[in-house]
C-alpha cells in the first residue's frame, strides 16, 4: 500500500511516500492509527485531513486495499 | 512526486483540440481542457488559440496573479505544488458536474506549478457559452470547487533572498 504525503505534511513526514508492503487491507481509521504511531504529530492534523483512494475523496470507514495509492489531502489552497 | 514538466487532460486535449467552439449543437457535451504546467502561463496565446477555433457568444476569463503580500507580509513569489493525477481528476469531475446546471461550449484550465513570482499568473481560465451567464456561473462554481476540492497547494510563500534556494 502506497501512501502519499503533501504540502506541510511532507514535513512531518520527512518524505512525499511510504509504502506499507506486506499489509492486508485497511480501513482509513487503521491507516491513521498506524501513521500516528509512526509520527505522532500526524495525530493532530487528522481533523483537517481528507483520505483519498486512488485519486479519489473516501470517508475514513472506507477499505483500502494493498494496491491501493492512499493520499493524505491537506486544506487545499490552489488559485 | 516526481514532478512532471507538465500534467494535460489528455483525454479532452483529444476530443477538444479543433472544434468550433460555439458552432456545436446545444446537446453537445462540454469541451474540457486541463494543463497543470511548470512554465509561465502564456496569457497573450490564449485568445488567440479560442479565436482560431472559432469562438464567438461569451468567453469569460479569469486569471489569478500572485499578490505581493501572504498573511501581512511582503513576498516576492509563491510555491504550488499539486497531486496531479488527482487534481486533473477532480476539476475534470467538478466541471462535468456543472455544466450539467449551466450549459457551456468549452471550458479550459492551466494552472501553474513550481514557483510563481509575484505579478505572474498561477490560474487562468476561460469559459465559452453562448452567452454570458451560463459561462459566468460556471466559472464561479468552477473557483469555489477549486479552493475546496482541487489538490493544490500554495507550499509556502518565499521572500526576498529565498527565491533561488526554497528551504526544503
Amino acid at each position: 500500500m502506497r501512501v502519499l504525503f503533501f504540502a506541510h505534511l511532507k514535513d512531518v513526514t520527512g518524505c512525499e511516500e511510504i509504502v506499507w508492503s506486506e499489509v492486508g487491507p485497511l480501513t482509513g481509521a487503521q491507516i491513521w492509527q498506524r501513521l500516528a504511531r509512526q509520527w505522532p504529530a500526524m495525530d493532530a492534523l487528522r481533523p483537517a485531513t481528507r483520505l483519498a483512494r486512488n485519486c479519489e475523496f473516501v470517508e475514513v470507514e472506507a477499505l483500502f486495499q494493498p494496491e491501493d495509492e492512499v493520499a493524505l489531502i491537506p486544506p487545499v489552497s490552489g488559485g | 512526486m516526481t514532478p512532471t514538466l507538465r500534467s494535460t487532460d489528455a483525454e479532452a486535449l483529444a476530443r477538444g483540440a479543433s472544434a468550433g467552439v460555439d458552432a456545436m449543437p446545444a446537446d453537445q457535451p462540454m469541451h474540457i481542457r486541463l494543463q497543470l504546467i511548470h512554465e509561465p502561463i502564456r496569457l497573450e496565446d490564449r485568445l488567440a488559440v479560442w479565436r482560431s477555433e472559432g469562438l464567438q457568444g461569451a468567453l469569460v476569463e479569469f486569471t489569478g496573479v500572485v499578490r505581493g503580500e501572504e498573511d501581512g507580509r511582503r513576498i516576492v513569489a509563491l510555491e504550488y505544488e499539486a497531486y496531479e493525477r488527482m487534481a486533473l481528476k477532480v476539476m475534470r469531475a467538478a466541471l462535468h458536474q456543472l455544466g450539467q446546471h449551466h450549459p457551456c461550449s468549452a471550458v479550459e484550465v492551466i494552472h501553474r506549478l513550481g514557483i510563481v513570482p509575484v505579478g505572474e499568473a498561477a490560474i487562468w481560465v476561460g469559459v465559452a457559452s453562448r452567452h454570458r451567464q451560463e459561462a459566468l456561473a460556471l466559472l464561479t462554481g468552477f473557483m469555489e470547487a477549486l479552493k475546496r476540492d482541487v489538490p493544490v497547494w500554495k507550499r509556502r510563500a518565499l521572500s526576498a533572498g529565498s527565491v533561488g534556494n526554497p528551504a526544503r
